[in-house]
């Protein structure tokens, strides 16, 4: 039986472009990945069933980010990254980039909103953020 | 220009960091992961001692 505890000690880098990406993993709590190819309809006339043939690629990354305001931390890096393709990498873990540890990759991934501010009374501050689009793309070798 | 690693988030304080481009140089500064070498190896200078004036 194979089953994965995601997300117990996963690593997660931001950054311009994947030679500046810095690591906000102590900051994260949830990184949802979703590649999608989009389905384009190809049914013709003599078909009895409808068929999809594949399109572009749309995918989206989702953080949710602990709020902090310090010197580069999640306010600071993501800040400078509002309004720009950049790219993200997440890892399964920690450990070097591997075929038992991908490292997933969105380049030029857009960053279109952050919310400064999401204060509750008496809780943790937490963002959720989202890229969208981008190259997505698999990194294997360390 | 060289540039400094100051948090650990972008790797080893202290190395240098070369930047691949102007938008990664751009990032880096404004998230406040590197400065300018120069910058980070300046050191505050010493204050000035006052020196007395001799007894006559």
């Amino acid at each position: 039986m194979a089953t994965s505890t995601y997300l117990s000690n996963p690593k997660v880098q931001v950054g311009a472009a994947i030679g500046s990406i810095t690591d906000i993993t102590d900051q994260v709590s949830a990184a949802t990945l979703t590649v999608t190819k989009e389905a384009l309809e190809d049914t013709a006339f003599g078909s009895t069933s409808r068929t999809m043939t594949a399109g572009l690629f749309s995918n989206t990354l989702t953080l949710t980010v602990y709020a902090s305001y310090a010197s580069s931390e999640s306010y600071s890096v993501l800040s400078a990254l509002l309004g720009t393709k950049c790219t993200i990498k997440v890892n399964p873990n920690d450990a070097s980039d591997s075929a038992t540890n991908p490292g997933f990759i969105l380049t030029d991934t857009y960053l279109a909103a952050i919310p400064v501010i999401n204060a509750s009374l008496g809780e943790l501050s937490t963002w959720e953020i989202e890229f969208q689009g981008g190259v997505y793309s698999v990194d294997t070798t360390a | 220009m060289i540039y400094r690693i100051v948090s650990k988030r972008l790797g080893e304080v202290g190395a240098e960091w070369h930047p691949s481009s102007s938008r990664d140089l751009m990032f880096c500064l404004a998230a406040g992961l590197v400065v300018p070498a120069e910058e980070s190896t300046q050191k505050p200078k010493k204050s000035s001692t006052i020196k007395k004036a001799p007894k006559e």
